[in-house]
Formats: structure tokens, sequence, C-alpha cells
């Protein structure tokens, strides 16, 4: 069967070759793309002199941000001409924190079962994307006194394996608790919270946000931490 | 896009926020107008750095912390610094 260069590229976006590190090969051009893999192959050639995986690292960031890069012609339909600006009531050492993550994450035995599917993989998460982007999103309450080896992630649009292996690379509550702990935080809010982001957007904007931020309130936040992921 | 709505309804409500946004993502909250945002030019999933690399999670953080005490208006910062491999050990 033979296959076009496009169909190759696109094959990493919830294709074949599904790499959701690598999505955004689908939104380059066939010369584009072409470009990425000959400066890839040049820098791995490179690296066996030098060893540098670092600059094959910075390659890839570099063509993921070309990729994501806004369009020409598209709609930018998020575009706002301005947004709320809420000032602090209290410095930040007297302030309560909250951590909000669009992560995935939740706690062991405490599965949110999207769909009512029960122990939900990874891979079935990746295969059912188009139905989590139409679905109101589901909230996760984590304890922040949570163990990594008790916090699960799954999340359809990213690659968790590094959330996965350190929770502290989405959702950094060791850090918050050892700020909380030093003082520069007043206090780290008992909960934080996750969500899978790949979610309907109007059902954020009307429904989910609103009622998100009035949780928030009630449970006196003072300052929110938000992790987009 | 989804946290870009959470933290401007977060914002409305009268909570400040800070957000973590890798540098590909940028533009979304440039365009979403958000109040105060620390980017870092790590790959997708790992905003806040490498697996294992605790003193760059905690520096990523500190960076969107110390918004909440030195930004009077809507900011955004990028933060310095490669992203280096992940040492799991």
């Amino acid at each position: 069967m033979s296959e076009t260069f496009e169909e190759f590229r696109r094959s990493f976006s919830y294709g074949s070759r599904s790499n959701l590190d690598f999505k955004f090969l689908k939104s380059l051009s066939d010369d584009e793309a072409a470009e990425f893999f000959r400066r890839l192959l040049d820098e791995l050639g490179d690296a066996y002199d030098h060893g540098d995986i670092d600059r094959l690292i910075q390659l890839a960031i570099d063509w993921q941000i070309r990729g994501y890069a806004p369009q020409e012609g598209v709609d930018r339909r998020w575009a706002y001409e301005d947004g709320p600006f809420a000032a602090p009531g209290k410095p930040l050492a007297e302030s309560r924190v909250a951590l909000f993550t669009s992560s995935g994450h939740f706690v062991a035995g405490d599965d949110p079962n999207p769909f009512g599917i029960e122990g939900m993989t990874q891979q079935e998460a990746e295969d059912r994307i188009g139905e989590f982007i139409r679905a109101a999103p589901t909230l996760s309450r984590i304890p922040v006194g949570t163990v990594h080896e008790d916090l699960r992630v799954r999340h359809g649009g990213y690659d968790i394996s590094s959330a996965a292996a350190d929770s502290g690379v989405t959702f950094p509550v060791t850090v918050l608790r050892e700020l909380e702990a030093e003082g520069v935080i007043g206090e780290l809010h008992k909960d934080a919270f996750s969500f899978p982001g790949a979610t309907a957007q109007m059902r954020i904007i009307k429904e989910s946000g609103p009622e998100w931020a009035q949780m928030l309130g009630d449970e006196d936040v003072d300052l929110v931490l938000l992790v987009p992921v | 896009m989804s946290v870009g709505h959470v933290a401007r309804a977060i914002e409305s409500a009268g909570i400040p926020t800070s957000s973590i946004y890798i540098r590909a993502f940028r533009h979304i909250s440039e365009e979403m107008k958000l109040a105060r945002t620390v980017v870092t030019r790590h790959p997708m999933g790992r905003p806040l750095g490498a697996v294992g690399d605790h003193d760059r999670h905690r520096r990523v953080t500190m960076a969107a912390l110390e918004l909440f005490d030195s930004a009077g208006d809507p900011t955004l910062v990028e933060l310095p610094g490669p992203f280096r491999a992940g040492d799991p050990r």
C-alpha cells in the first residue's frame, strides 16, 4: 500500500503512528515537515559525535512551536480585546493558594470514569479524543498530601508518560508544599484540582468555569496557580 | 484554551490567577488576555520541566507565584533557560 508524505505526517496525530509529542506534524506543510526530518536526522548524526542530546530536544521544541503557531486566515475564536484582572488582597506569604491544572490527574480509587467507563486506559482516552472535546469536563479534587504513587493521570490530548513518571512536570504540588513549609506562600489549599483539558470549550465558558470560580471563592481561596497542559 | 477560559472565569470572580504556559501555546495566553503568565520553552506535556528536574519545577512555580506580588497589570514573562533532558533516577 503506497502512502503519500502528507498521509505519513498526519499519521502521527491520532493515526496509525499516533505520537502526541509529534502530532504537530499534521499542522506543518509537506515542505516544513520534510525540513524538520532533515534537520532532526542531521542533529542525530551529529549527536553520535558530540553526545549533546539537548540540541535534539531544542530542535523538536522549536518545531513544535512552529506547528502550533497561529495560522494566517484561521479565525481566532478565543481572541479577546481585554481580560479581567483581579488585584491580590494580601501578599503571597499571607495568602491561601490553590493549584488547578488541566493535566488529567486524579487520586487512585477516585477515577472520574469518563463516559461511565471504569478503568479507562490512556490509549482508550486517546481513541475517544473526539468524544472528550464535545463533553463537559469532570473536575477531580486531590488532597495535597497525596503522594505521587497514589496519583493517576489520563488525558487523551498529550503524552502523559512524563507526568506519570513524575507528577511534578504538570502538577507541582510537591514544590508548593515545600513553599508552604518555607513560608513563601501563606497556605496551600487543602485540595488541588485537575481535569482533562481536552473538553468542550463552551461548557467551560458557560458552566464549569463560573461554577469552579464560585467553588474556589466559597473555599476562601485567595490565589490560584493554573497549569494548562 | 480550556485553562484560559477557567482563568478568565476565576479572575472575573475576583480571585487572582497566574498561569504556566509552554512557548508553543504562548499565543493562547496573549489572545485570551490572561492576567499573569509565565512561559517556559518546554515541550508539550512538561510545562514545569523534565522528569526528575525538581529545581526547574521549583523555579517555574516560583516565577508564576512571584507575579502575584509583582504584577500590577496584566503581565506575561518568558522564563529563560532551556529544557534539559530528564533524569528519572
